[in-house]
């Protein structure tokens, strides 16, 4: 039983040794000779793993039932749907 | 993944019947989801606005980000101890979990030290939520972030009193730490979607 315990916290600080160390890659991608519009995309890119990461080991999402991930990501689809139907009139506008 | 042992009795107690997931989750769950909706809607806005401006490069550089790079480690930080707090409270280590609450706190008042720090420079420069849309956005999405914070603070320290006066391990309380920390944690989750928005963009 120890042991289990042990093994999980051993996981959750790798876990936090992985998200430092995106931490650090995020703020390190502007130093690389790339164009801005790649670099801000590896940037977020890095976040969503980042929250990934916490959400699936943290928040324990990769044991919970369906339900929860329904709940979880249904407004996040919302929320980035509702931004991405207002980028036409973006566009057209400017 | 849950570690720690359920008896039957206590699974009657909080468990929908319907869903075999506990009541409290289920409603944990739904309020972050409501919490998702407000910090998406403000940061979808932000985006948009930021492509149609011109993306207030002027603006932008002005933010500390070796300080928004601190206080994002601290509050990754912050999560680790708090699922460490959580592993130690089911495995009946309570000393241990208690310990663990108390860090969660202190690294969740060095992240509002931190960035109040960062307000006062950025007031004494001139740079208040009326001096531009940048700043309007930056004031707003930091300071809504900063009032979960506090929240989250608030949470914690309550278990944490209840941790060491033992109340907090009776049959039904222990829940409690699990939903706290899925708070904390989406507050998390939430500043590391912040930081490379609002410092690094």
């Amino acid at each position: 039983m120890m042991s289990t315990i042990e093994n999980h916290d051993r996981e959750y600080i790798m876990i936090w040794v992985w998200l430092v160390l995106l931490l650090g890659a995020g703020m390190m991608v502007f130093t690389l000779p790339i164009a801005r519009m790649p670099a801000l995309a590896l940037i977020f890119g890095i976040a969503a793993v980042k929250a990934t990461l916490v959400l699936r080991d943290y928040m324990h999402l990769r044991s919970e039932r369906m339900l929860v991930y329904a709940i979880a990501f249904v407004p996040v689809i919302l929320a980035l749907g509702l931004a991405l139907v207002l980028i036409p009139d973006i566009v057209y506008r400017h | 993944m849950s570690v720690g042992i359920e008896t039957a009795s206590h699974k009657a107690y909080t468990e929908g019947e319907t869903t075999g997931i506990p009541m409290g989750k289920i409603g944990i769950w739904w309020f972050l989801a409501s919490e998702v909706m407000v910090f998406g809607g403000l940061i979808g806005a932000y985006v948009l606005f930021r492509i149609a401006n011109g993306g207030w490069a002027d603006q932008a550089e002005h933010v500390n980000w070796r300080l928004g790079a601190i206080n994002t480690l601290v509050l990754v930080t912050s999560s680790l101890t708090m699922i460490l707090a959580l592993s130690a409270g089911r495995s009946g280590r309570h000393q241990r979990a208690a310990n663990f609450l108390l860090a969660t706190v202190l690294l969740g008042l060095t992240f509002l030290g931190i960035k109040g720090v960062e307000y006062s420079r950025e007031i004494a420069e001139g740079f208040t939520p009326a001096s531009g849309m940048f700043w309007s956005f930056y004031f707003l999405m930091t300071g809504l972030h900063g009032i979960h914070v506090i929240g989250g603070i608030v949470f914690n320290a309550t278990l944490y009193i209840a941790a060491v006066r033992g109340t907090l391990w009776s049959e039904h309380h222990e829940d409690r730490l699990e939903f706290a920390g899925l708070y904390w944690h989406f507050v998390d989750v939430v500043w590391i979607f912040l930081f490379p928005l609002l410092y690094l963009a």
